[in-house]
């Protein structure tokens, strides 16, 4: 029956034009250079627990590929990154901010647990030469490697890949690993795609690359820390280093691990773990957080890279041909400087309480497809689920497609409780959940306070901007 | 190795490359074979889900999506491709070994399980997937009254489902007979979790391929007047 069944299957043969689309091309010059930090946002207020700053996003001309020309980008205060937001749990936060681009936008406080109108989601767009001040306080426990970036409609992929994007530390008073002694560095990670003239390329809408980005999220094939490429970053021998690595990419997901030496995860989205884990490597799907010490075991004067290993994330209708190549991100060196004692690392980091799910408000399964969340594209008039300040919801996140899903719910910190029905080993609080392929998340969220409508969506971008998105609102 | 009723040329799929676009063209099923289904299953069963059977016995969808062509007691019905055997070559690979494009394509599990089959999707997307080729995961849940891209909510970048699912064919039928099946496929099948391999294929889902077919625009397409210089009219000429 088998032999008579196959014979019966028709084999198609199909001449297809030829498959120039996956051709990819990976330049990339080494450099020297040290990893440098974002300049840190200056505080102009001189009342303690007051953090005041000023933020602008403007059209500006600056240098993204070594030795490359000056191109026309879009940039917070000038910088790509831009400027990094330092601040402390308790701080009233105001930012006065300029929005000089020619479209409007908006400044997403990614994680960042505030207010509804601060949120900077898409119903709060700011129009062209106006300005806005945002206005939120940093709560207790809400210390973290947060970010922010555009999220206008339907422009946050183009915005963002033009340059706008930057961190937000938040501090905690008794941080275990400062008291430890160990340095803290900020990782921005992002990639971009140039035309032969060195400028942000993007396809013609009406070009296969166009639907791929619009599938794939669009991937550069240039990667950048903090705006450099293969950056340096020196570390002697005992010294152990934090670093916090954000996922600024639109597609981009990376599977971070370093050669020669495991990975000590401490945090995730939003602030640090119960306990350090110790991994092989440590996945950041877009938007994403994670924080991880690494320390300086290696031969002096031997650098080690911190290496991007190749991840199935795609459709395979769109999978670009070389995602199964490790790509490198920047070089551990290892200086020959006197070491120093290693610091204690400390095996309690905070209490992490787990959520009270004995009273459930709602359960609701959310379907993210191609596209599309429960079969709908995003209407900014609608409301899409509807619950009230004080709720515990759990909600089961459904990929019924072929491709990842990265699920990002603003304003609210959940915790996942199950990935595909195996229960979630590390309790951390997430504001993103990448979904595989075929499969559910399971998480729990209670929204303690702050009525008004937020967003949930794909932080894929292009997904993002095609309308993959709900809103929830809070009464 | 018997196969019994003679339908062994049921869904033979002829192919020709043609400068790049892609011809299939499927032979109709054979004459019904069951018993009225009301009458068989008695009285209890949706009609709409008990025709929705028949029609999947009689176009053999268990040949491809497992199980067996006409039988719904076999083990695998409609749960899709269980191994490697069950999957299609499509390109030039299909004939010379080796050749590029080469896409493997797989047939899905048909049945309402959540997330492996087609449990998420409603009743009219798969409709809209059975009429028009749509891959139900990335086409909203609507009514669709166009066949241009991008008019009538038809998609502008439409996603197909994969060769050689024989929808241009089977898009023929009537509304009431492809309601029917999804009918069949979403209230009239168990769950059961099996998950396929996403079939491959050109970056467009396959869009392009249709289109540029002359004779199988996307959409429903009237057939030519009977009787054409091939059939016989009523007068027998």
């Amino acid at each position: 029956m088998q032999t008579l069944e196959r014979a019966r299957r028709a084999w198609i043969a199909l001449a297809l034009p030829a498959m120039g689309w996956f051709a990819s091309t990976r330049p990339r010059e080494a450099t020297p250079e040290v990893l440098r930090q974002p300049p840190v946002l200056r505080n102009t207020s001189s009342v303690p627990g007051i953090v005041e700053v000023t933020l602008t996003a403007a059209p500006a001309r600056l240098r993204l590929l070594p030795g490359g020309p000056l191109v026309n980008v879009y940039a917070y205060n000038g910088s790509i990154p831009g400027p990094t937001i330092d601040v402390r749990e308790g701080d009233s936060v105001i930012i006065h901010f300029r929005n000089q681009l020619p479209e409007p936008t908006t400044v997403h406080w990614h994680g960042v647990h505030l207010p509804a109108d601060a949120d900077g989601s898409p119903l709060y767009p700011i129009a062209a030469g106006t300005a806005h001040d945002y206005r939120f306080r940093l709560g207790a426990g809400s210390a973290g490697t947060y970010w922010y970036h555009p999220h206008p409609d339907r422009r946050s992929g183009f915005q963002i890949a033009m340059g706008l994007f930057g961190g937000l530390i938040v501090r905690a008073p008794n941080d275990p690993l400062a008291a430890a002694g160990i340095p803290d560095k900020l990782l921005i990670l992002s990639d971009n795609r140039f035309d032969s003239t060195g400028a942000v390329a993007f396809p013609d809408p009406k070009s296969i690359q166009a639907s791929i980005d619009v599938e794939n999220g669009r991937e550069g094939n240039v990667l950048f820390v903090n705006g450099q490429v293969m950056p340096t970053i020196p570390i002697r021998r005992g010294e152990v280093q934090r670093w916090r690595v954000v996922n600024a990419s639109a597609g981009r997901v990376y599977r971070l691990a370093l050669a020669g030496q495991r990975l000590v995860q401490v945090g995730t989205d939003g602030g640090l773990f119960e306990h350090p884990v110790d991994v092989p490597d440590v996945m950041v799907a877009n938007s994403e957080r994670v924080e991880f010490l690494i320390r300086g075991t290696g031969e002096p004067e031997h650098g080690a890279a911190l290496e991007d290993l190749p991840y199935d994330r795609y459709m395979p209708q769109t999978r670009p041909a070389d995602w199964d190549k490790t790509r490198e991100l920047l070089t551990l060196h290892y200086t020959d400087e006197p070491s120093v004692r290693p610091p204690e690392i400390p095996s309690v980091l905070r209490p992490i309480p787990a959520f009270d799910t004995t009273h459930v408000a709602a359960h609701r399964v959310i379907v993210m497809s191609q596209g599309m969340i429960d079969g709908r594209q995003m209407d900014m008039q609608r409301v899409d689920i509807r619950s009230h300040v004080g709720a515990t919801e759990i909600w089961t996140i459904q990929n019924v497609v072929g491709m990842d899903h990265p699920f990002h719910l603003h304003g609210f910190h959940f915790q996942i409780l199950d990935r595909g029905g195996v229960p979630e080993p590390i309790r951390g609080w997430k504001d993103t959940g990448n979904v595989p392929k075929h499969s559910s998340i399971r998480i729990a969220v209670r929204f303690d306070d702050y009525p008004g409508k937020w967003m949930y969506h794909c932080h894929i971008l292009e997904h993002e901007d095609e309308g993959m998105m709900g809103i929830l609102q809070l009464r | 190795m018997t196969h019994g009723r003679g339908k062994s040329a049921y869904a033979m799929l002829a192919v020709v490359a043609i400068s790049g676009t892609m011809l299939v063209a499927a032979r109709a099923a054979t004459p019904a074979i069951a018993s009225s289904p009301t009458e068989r299953d008695g009285i209890a069963a949706d009609p709409a889900v008990l025709l929705g059977r028949y029609l999947v016995i009689t176009h053999a969808c268990g040949g491809c999506h497992g199980g067996n062509e006409e039988d719904p007691s076999a083990p695998g019905w409609l749960v899709g491709e269980r191994a490697p055997d069950q999957q299609f070559l499509i390109g030039p690979c299909a004939v010379t070994p080796g050749a590029q494009p080469c896409f493997h394509t797989h047939p899905r599990n048909l049945t309402p399980d959540n997330e492996t089959g087609l449990g998420r999707f409603t009743e009219r997307q798969i409709f809209n997937a059975l009429r028009y080729g749509l891959r139900p995961e990335d086409t909203p849940d609507v009514k669709i009254t166009s066949n241009t891209p991008g008019e009538g909510n038809y998609p502008l970048h439409p996603h197909m489902l994969a060769p050689p699912m024989p929808w241009p064919s089977w898009r023929h039928m009537p509304d009431n007979e492809l309601r029917a099946i999804a009918a069949y496929l979403k209230r009239g099948l168990k769950p059961v979790t099996n998950k396929v391999p996403e079939s491959e294929g050109p970056p467009d889902f396959w869009a392009s391929e249709y289109q540029e077919m002359p004779q199988l625009k996307m959409g429903p397409l009237q057939p030519a007047p009977f009787p054409t210089v091939n059939e016989r009219g009523p007068g027998g000429k």
